[in-house]
């Protein structure tokens, strides 16, 4: 049998694109073994591109057995070998071994990343037979057919192995720390209990969690203190104005009751106006932190939602690598060809031929920098299927960013109007966009008002409608959400592009929060105060982006796998032991809490019919059934008890109806649209609904 | 000890950590409310109880203040 080039991918959808950029006769043949794809395209030479599952090979500990701490011995083995539910990828590595043996030539193909860096040599050394040594390697930041030919026809001689190494340490890293913190966490509660729940922590999950509960504490210990805000109404050339107070907020109010008596009755005059303009410039490409922060602020996407998107338009080729930290946009991408795609599209033509007739194309960048890939920019291809809206939205967000960053920058003005009345000044304001430059192309999403100002002049007199207090109260600093908490992590340089936003899922999936604008829950604030009681340096913030610092280094050949390895140990060597001393303690601590917390979530919301106790879903001890009743039927007080589905997941929702006022769940079935159930049999949404229905069924 | 509040553990105080934060706001706020509305001490508690910008914990240690009848803290003024 001939010989043919072995490529690797990283996801199945990459296997067959790149399989069909380099077929250069007849059709891409796609085949199958065991279940496994994996595409054979011909040019000179015949090429099969076969694609991984993201990671086939992970790290375990080389006693076997999940019940036991600490553990520093571990080595790399297949996934199957490590986690339940990995059974599929047995046969995956198989296939690929299978599909080795008949290769001459091997390429990583994954993505050209830590991660995508680390999944191709551990495919390359343990299935296809240490081959990691004599691969070559594709670079690309798009998967059009352009930028996958070129990266075919200038391979890079070897692996990246400085990445590689530096990808494979922080897993290594990670997994010491997750697994020895997670497990005495675990089994402390386990073994006080006798139930079993998972805990979790590791090396950036604590130091998140330490962000939230220090935020929670300043918000449920506040105490807001009352200030004031003094506005006249004026009225210029008939229409009526808003001007603010010299000063912003008054503390006492025997201060603003002297402002107020003063200025009854006044008529004010213009003392001076105020014009100042100034440049807007554009913003800077997005970077993947940017991309998931916008997204959320404009659509309310999570982090993670965004990361999911990013990468499905990705995978289609309409936009470049997102998991790139960089905000530089290099002339090799083609501003040009990029733009003359563009405006293919109707909604762009106009924007895009406007930066084609530019002499020159500029973008504005920012700092940051990343070694393998540029910013976020959107290819210029037209999607191959209908996208859902989600994935529109994202796409337009990221093509107009795109244009916006070549624009001109936009020259705005601001007007400030100080009004005299009886020696108390005001001012009121304008603001106006004079010319708008990229403003233009990134409309949709701008969040900035203006507010027009009729001609005044100074020493001309206003009439004062009226001046009027209101009181108000200091506020508590806000919560954090999904995107602000993503930020935080960025600036404190905790964790990576790549895994921020499952470190905020995992706090959600470990309870540890609830809600959009994040809650810590009881459990949350037990285990990071067993966390900052027993070994501090887990939840140092400090430390861990020391060592986040120094695994960067290791990719710039600066510093060595093997002594960020023992320095991890050595940090966790001391913690362990301290948690296995204090085992019954902090058990006793977190059982209590997760017991409460278990609790915690079956409770739906105050009974709407006696007002005191608390809707909490409850389970038969005749039938096993479930259904809603309320606490206080244990003291004899409420019998009240409505039925719920038996099929599926039932949770409380948190909100209330918006017919009845009642209490909300969730269902959820398999298969099935997740719905909103109001229980309450009078609710009048109901009646209208069934009303409609009735009205239909007459028709 | 426990915490008259929560009964979580305490260093023979009346407050847990959390509750101790809450309660060191409270009388720190009092000058604040005090010069902006001349309120007693009393009537502050009450105000900040049914302000719905008041955290929980503080709001917990306002109706215990209250209900105790705790004058405010000597040490705090």
């Amino acid at each position: 049998m001939e010989k043919y080039t072995l490529i690797i991918t990283e996801k199945p959808d990459a296997a067959q694109r790149i399989a069909s950029a380099l077929n250069e006769k007849g059709k891409v043949e796609k085949k199958e073994d065991n279940g496994v794809p994996y595409y054979v395209a011909k040019r000179d030479k015949e090429i099969v591109v076969v694609p991984a599952l993201g990671h086939l090979y992970t790290i375990a500990e080389e006693r076997k057995g999940r019940n036991y701490y600490p553990v520093f011995n571990f080595r790399w083995v297949p996934r199957y070998a490590a986690e339940r539910g990995a059974k599929q990828i047995r046969t995956w590595i198989e296939t690929i071994s299978k599909l080795a043996n008949d290769a001459d030539m091997f390429v990583d193909a994954c993505d050209y990343d830590i991660e995508g860096s680390v999944i191709g040599y551990c495919i390359l050394k343990y299935a296809c037979g240490n081959k990691e040594n004599v691969s070559k390697r594709m670079k690309y930041s798009t998967l059009t057919k352009e930028e996958l030919e070129k990266s075919y026809a200038e391979l890079r001689p070897h692996l990246d192995f400085a990445l590689i190494e530096a990808g494979g340490t922080r897993h290594e890293v990670d997994w010491l720390y997750g697994v020895n913190l997670s497990r005495a966490l675990t089994i402390s509660a386990r073994n006080w209990s006798g139930k079993y729940a998972t805990l979790s922590t590791g090396r950036v999950q604590g130091p998140t969690l330490k962000f939230l509960v220090s935020r929670e504490k300043s918000i449920r210990s506040f105490v807001p203190t009352p200030y004031w805000e003094i506005r006249a109404e004026v009225e210029i050339n008939g229409s009526v104005f808003e001007a603010e107070y010299e000063k912003q907020k008054i503390e006492i109010k025997t201060e603003v009751d002297t402002v107020l008596n003063a200025c009854k009755g006044k008529n004010g005059q213009v003392e001076k106006i105020d014009v100042k303009r100034f440049k807007q410039n554009p913003p800077v490409p997005f970077d993947l932190g940017a991309l998931q922060s916008e997204a959320y602020g404009l659509f309310g996407y999570t982090p993670r939602r965004t990361s999911f998107i990013a990468q499905r338009l990705y995978l289609d080729a309409l936009i470049s690598y997102p998991r790139t930290s960089s905000q530089k946009l290099p002339p090799e991408i083609n501003y040009k060809a990029i733009l003359k795609k563009l405006s293919r599209v109707s909604k762009y033509k106009k924007f895009a031929k406007e930066l084609l007739r530019k002499p020159e194309l500029k973008p504005r960048e920012g700092k940051k920098k990343d070694p393998a890939h540029p910013a976020i920019y959107p290819t210029g291809k037209l999607p191959e299927r209908d996208l859902d809206d989600s994935e529109k939205k994202v796409l337009d967000l990221i093509v107009r960013r795109f244009m916006a960053v070549f624009s001109e920058p936009a020259t705005k003005q601001t007007m400030k109007v100080h009004i005299n009345v009886n020696e108390h000044h005001f001012y009121l304001r304008g603001r106006q966009t004079l010319k708008e430059g990229w403003l233009r192309f990134y409309k949709p999403y701008l969040r900035s008002e203006e507010v027009l100002l009729p001609p005044i002049e100074e020493g001309q007199t206003i009439t004062v409608k009226k001046v009027i207090s209101e009181g108000k109260f200091t506020k508590s600093p806000p919560r954090y959400n999904p995107g602000s908490l993503l930020r935080k992590m960025e600036e404190t340089e905790v964790g990576t592009k790549a895994t921020r936003a499952n470190i905020i899922q995992t706090l959600y999936n470990r309870k540890y929060v609830r809600e959009e604008r994040m809650v810590v829950t009881n459990l949350g604030f037990e285990v990071l105060e067993v966390l900052e009681k027993y070994c501090p340096p887990v939840v140092s913030i400090k430390l861990t982006s020391e060592l986040e610092e120094r695994m960067d280094k290791i990719q710039a050949k600066r510093e060595k796998r093997e002594n960020v390895l023992v320095d991890a140990v050595e940090i966790l060597k001391p913690v362990v032991q301290e948690l296995k001393e204090k085992e019954k303690t902090i058990g006793k601590q977190l059982s209590n809490f997760i017991k409460r917390a278990r609790l915690e979530e079956r409770i739906i919301g105050t009974c709407p019919v006696c007002g005191t106790g608390k809707l909490i879903i409850l389970y038969s001890r005749k039938t096993g059934k479930r259904f809603i009743g309320c606490t206080n039927y244990f003291k004899g007080k409420c019998e009240t008890s409505f039925p719920l589905p038996q099929k599926g997941s039932v949770r409380p929702l948190g909100k209330n109806c918006r017919g009845c006022g009642w209490p909300t769940v969730q269902v959820r079935i398999k298969g099935k649209r997740p719905w909103t159930l109001c229980f309450n049999p009078d609710c009048p949404l109901k009646k209208e609904r069934r009303k409609k229905i009735e009205m239909c069924n007459m028709q | 000890m426990k915490c008259v509040i929560c009964s979580r553990e305490t260093d023979e105080k009346s407050y847990c950590e959390l509750h101790a934060k809450a309660y060191e706001n409270i009388n720190k706020k009092y000058d604040e409310w005090k010069k902006a509305l001349e309120i007693s001490w009393k009537e502050y508690l009450s105000e900040i109880v049914k302000n719905p910008l008041t955290g929980e914990w503080a709001k917990e240690v306002a109706e215990h203040l209250i209900k105790s009848g705790e004058k405010q803290s000597v040490t705090q003024r």
